[in-house]
């Protein structure tokens, strides 16, 4: 060996070995997973319609959701699915919906639900737009979307035409319900990934002959819907007026953040080739993008990269919202930070960034999977491209999904791998979702693949640490309390939780907030901020139980883990 | 040949050499400082310049870009909002547009002509002039009228201007091209002059070297003539000695031997003559004895100085007679071992072994402090050696200081093409070693 070429060997391996410190000895992670979706009873297969047409929603997946729609304080499952093309009809599919048996198990209700109904289903945004007590479901779809009012009764009822939704065409994503002029009924706002129909798809080719799926870049971007709850059970088109009109986005994930603090619900849309959009509330019904000087438009290197998935949550108990935003491979995942007004990525600096150089993300949440009080990170990966691995040898097309562990003083550690149940096992992810079905005190994991069957994770927790749940009921606020700050203190330690509809990809997390406290037995307070403006605060709460608290009434226990 | 010694030393030529490289290396740096603050303002002013203006032109086309693409989608009779709904979207390029153009005009002050920013902006507010009235119109619900403003103003305007700004990137272009290859003169002249650099050092140092190994060279030649010429003089010494000494010796028993042995035979005679018991008589008995007793100092101390022995009986007898001598006159119990088949010597030979084995005893006898020693003589078959050996406190002199006694032992050593060496003895004591080869000692001669 030359001594020019030692000495850059040498002088690599010490960058190397500077820059990639070894990897920490693996600490026990303090819970498992368990996949238990064939026990719980979740027989669900994703149909993308694919015929070899390569038509590109074939791509992209579908959502699910954690909801109790009966009411009966557990937590349900739908998981939304896509068709057959027309004129390739081989089978018929719809959304399924799945009553929890409150046993670990669960029973396919679709039928009886009345959502039996064919659609090219994409995401799901559950919100009970008009208060009755009952969650609603607002169904995106590529053609026209759909909206499902809860009777109350254990049945759903389209009322797509009766609220005023009708009529708008879109290829739409992601769906998310909250109030933004805080007039206590939840609006809607509707993601739109690209200008898209059968008939106008674009014939994209890697190898000059066969087609391939196109990348976003062949399709015109589309602007995203607002719609506003006039209260009255229907809707209002208000995207032109609100300033959220916008042509060139192609938007595939949107999250509520209060961006600027000041009481009023922003929006945060991930855009695919396009630069994100921060939509800040002017509170006059109006929005104003603020993503540029927020730093969160563009990757650090200034380049608009391919959003998909995005949560928010106060990860560091900093006070100030988080963001993670799950882009395409070879682009890292963002994680950004708030610094003064505006946020860093310090997705490197954390260890999430080397770690998702060769995944691509879609859905992805903020959940404290040990209960240690710091919120962890879930990611969902899989490729779009089912050839990716003749063109990129070390990206597949089904991926393993990763779980961030916080380990706190802001680093992060993939423990995907140590967690079993299966969980790291490759798999062409989607749709993401948390919520606790089992009432054992920790959030469980839900997550949909493309073409493929859905997974339900539950979380058995090995520490012994506990945990605190609060489900929120507005009586001037929306009802189901979304925007909603929840803080609670303990020790000198404060942890926020925001009351959140949509987020992740293509999927909605349970409403209800859940803290993780690690081994203590009592908090000192819990504070909730309503989006109405009003403040409330009970003291001296015992950890391991779920409340319900009722805006301006009071507290009640609900049920203990 | 006689050789000069050297004139001066290597201080002067090694300090003419440090100036030298001392002032190659500031004239070097001072070279490549003002090369790299060249650089620097060719980077500075010029390339980072440049490519903060053509991120702000790329920016500049992209906002010109997206608002071409806005006004497609405005014209695509399928969307179904209306015109004023692009309002939100135009007033944010336009403000990233706004923005885009100040800090353009800032980084672009050296290089572009008032001609070229007064077309930019006039152009662009000619553009946002239209824009106005276009959303004016649709606002009015004129939308027809706004979608002709679209096609027949603001299409062709915002073209126009994007070719502009593409003409200004690819003059930006041609500038950092200039200003590349600029750098890559600069640098092949940096890399030249590096080169000279290290060969006037290396120059340096071959010269530097050359002048040292000369001047070493010249002073071990010196050192060996010195060493040569300090031989010959001590071995001239030695010959002048010997032959003084002789020349005493036989002066004293020529001379005075025959005249005090004559005044012996006078003293006799003459007092046969005296009477008996006369006190004369008495007086010259005395007078005959002290002369007796001079003749016999004399033949002793001619007898010292050069034994006669040496030359008519050779070294083996000299010896069996001196060491019996020194033994009484020093007190010292003396082993003297002879061994070997013996063989003549030449008598300049035996006069130097002889002088050897004198001084070696004589250092024994006032510095060993030792009782008895060893005399060996050893007839080698081919060679003699000589040793003397005592277990006293040696009389080795300190390290680094030879003694003249020693020095001249190995001179007599030398003359006779043989060594001398002198080891101490563990416990105490030293030994003499002296080895001369046989054909010196046999055919060694005057």
């Amino acid at each position: 060996m030359k001594r020019r070429d030692f000495i850059r060997q040498a002088v690599g391996a010490g960058l190397i070995h500077a820059a990639f410190p070894r990897a920490l000895p693996a600490a026990p992670a303090g819970f498992r997973f368990v996949d238990v979706t064939s026990n719980a009873g979740l027989r669900f297969q994703h149909n993308s319609g694919a015929y070899g047409g390569k038509l590109l929603p074939e791509t992209l997946g579908s959502g699910c959701a954690f909801l109790d729609y009966d009411a009966d304080g557990w937590q349900d499952i739908l998981l939304v699915n896509s068709m057959d093309w027309p004129g390739h009809k081989r089978q018929r599919t719809t959304m399924k919906l799945y009553r929890n048996n409150r046993n670990g198990t669960f029973t396919d209700v679709t039928q009886a639900a009345g959502l039996d109904v064919e659609m090219y289903g994409m995401g799901v945004a559950v919100g009970d737009y008009n208060n009755d007590g009952f969650p609603d479901i607002f169904i995106s779809c590529v053609g026209q979307s759909r909206l499902f009012r809860n009777t109350g009764k254990g049945t759903f009822r389209d009322v797509t035409k009766a609220s005023g939704l009708l009529g708008k065409q879109g290829l739409s994503s992601s769906a998310i319900w909250f109030d933004y002029d805080r007039d206590g009924f939840l609006d809607l706002f509707v993601c739109n990934y690209v200008h898209w129909t059968a008939e106008t798809d674009v014939f994209c080719s890697l190898d000059g002959k066969n087609k391939s799926y196109c990348t976003p870049e062949a399709y015109r971007g589309d602007t995203c819907w607002l719609y506003h709850n006039r209260g009255n059970g229907t809707f209002e088109d208000v995207t032109a007026t609100s300033g959220i009109f916008d042509s060139s986005s192609k938007s595939l994930g949107v999250a509520m953040l209060d961006y600027d603090q000041d009481g009023w619900p922003d929006l945060l849309v991930a855009n695919d080739t396009q630069p994100n959009k921060l939509y800040r509330n002017l509170h006059n019904g109006k929005f104003k993008d603020a993503a540029v000087e927020a730093g969160l438009a563009f990757s650090v290197d200034g380049k608009a990269r391919a959003g998909m998935g995005v949560d928010v949550a106060d990860y560091d108990n900093s006070g100030k919202p988080g963001i993670i935003i799950t882009n395409f491979d070879n682009e890292m995942i963002g994680l950004y930070r708030k610094t003064g007004q505006a946020y860093d990525d310090v997705a490197m600096q954390t260890g999430l960034g080397a770690a998702s150089r060769n995944t691509l993300g879609f859905g992805c949440v903020f959940f404290d999977a040990d209960l240690d009080g710091l919120l962890d990170i879930a990611v969902a990966n899989g490729h779009i491209d089912d050839t990716v691995r003749h063109i990129r040898g070390n990206v597949g097309y089904a991926q393993p999904a990763q779980l961030f562990l916080n380990l706190g003083r802001g680093k992060f550690r993939d423990i995907a791998g140590d967690i079993g149940g299966g969980y790291d096992l490759p798999k062409v992810g989607r749709g993401l979702a948390v919520g606790d079905f089992d009432h054992d005190g920790d959030q469980d994991l839900l997550l949909t693949t493309n073409n493929g069957p859905a997974f339900l994770y539950r979380n058995d927790q090995l520490s012994g640490n506990r945990s605190i749940r609060f489900h929120l009921i507005g009586t001037k606020s929306n009802r189901d309390a979304i925007g909603a700050n929840v803080r609670i203190f303990f020790n000198g330690q404060t942890e926020l939780r925001v009351v959140r509809s949509g987020s992740s990809y293509l999927s909605q997390s349970e409403l209800p907030v859940m803290f993780g406290v690690g081994k203590q037995d009592v908090i000192d307070r819990v504070v909730v901020d309503w989006p109405s403006g009003q403040s409330q605060e009970h003291q001296k709460l015992k950890t391991g139980k779920a409340y319900q608290i009722i805006e301006n009434k009071g507290i009640k226990e609900i049920f203990q883990f | 040949m006689e050789k000069s010694p050297p004139q001066r030393g290597p201080t002067l030529g090694l300090y003419l050499g440090l100036i030298v490289t001392i002032l190659a290396v500031l004239a070097y740096a001072g070279y490549i400082t003002r090369q790299f603050s060249g650089l620097r303002k060719l980077q500075g002013e010029m390339v980072d310049r440049n490519r903060k203006d053509s991120l702000q032109l790329l920016r500049i086309q992209n906002d010109l870009n997206s608002l071409g693409l806005a006004m497609r989608d405005m014209l695509d009779a399928s969307e179904p909002y209306p015109l004023i709904a692009w309002t939100a979207q135009f007033d944010r390029t336009r403000n990233d547009l706004s923005a885009a153009l100040r800090q353009e005009e800032n980084l672009a002050e050296a290089t572009r002509t008032s001609d070229q920013r007064r077309y930019l902006t006039q152009s662009l507010t000619q553009f946002w002039d239209a824009c106005d009235r276009m959303f004016s119109q649709a606002q009015n619900g004129q939308e027809q009228a706004a979608r002709e403003q679209i096609r027949d103003t603001l299409q062709p305007q915002q073209a126009a201007l994007s070719s502009a700004v593409s003409r200004l990137l690819v003059q930006n272009n041609e500038g950092e091209e200039q200003a590349a290859a600029r750098i890559a003169e600069i640098y092949d002249r940096v890399q030249r002059q590096l080169y000279y650099f290290l060969a006037a050092i290396l120059l340096a140092i071959v010269v530097t070297s050359l002048y040292m190994i000369r001047y070493n060279r010249r002073i071990f030649a010196h050192v060996a003539e010195l060493s040569l010429q300090r031989s010959e003089l001590a071995q001239k010494l030695i010959a002048t000695q010997e032959s003084t000494l002789r020349h005493i010796s036989r002066e004293l028993h020529d001379e005075f031997g025959q005249v005090l042995t004559a005044i012996g035979s006078l003293l006799r005679r003459a007092d046969k003559d005296m009477p008996e018991n006369s006190a004369l008589r008495e007086d010259l008995q005395e007078v005959r004895e002290i002369a007796q007793t001079t003749l016999n100092n004399i033949r002793s101390l001619s007898q010292a100085l050069h034994p006669v022995l040496l030359e008519e009986a050779g070294l083996e007898s000299t010896l069996d007679w001196y060491i019996p001598t020194v033994e009484r006159q020093t007190g010292l119990a003396l082993h003297y071992e002879k061994s070997g088949q013996a063989f003549p010597l030449e008598t300049s030979a035996s006069v130097q072994l002889y002088r050897l084995v004198q001084e070696a005893l004589n250092n024994v006898a006032r510095h060993s402090g030792a009782k008895e020693a060893w005399v060996r003589l050893r007839f080698q078959p081919a060679s003699l050696e000589l040793e003397v050996e005592d277990r006293g406190k040696g009389f080795a002199p300190p390290a680094g200081h030879t003694g003249i006694g020693l020095v001249a032992m190995r001179e007599r050593a030398e003359i006779l093409g043989g060594t001398l060496k002198v080891t101490p003895i563990a416990g105490g004591g030293t030994l003499v070693q002296i080895h001369i080869p046989r054909e010196r000692a046999e055919t060694h001669g005057e």
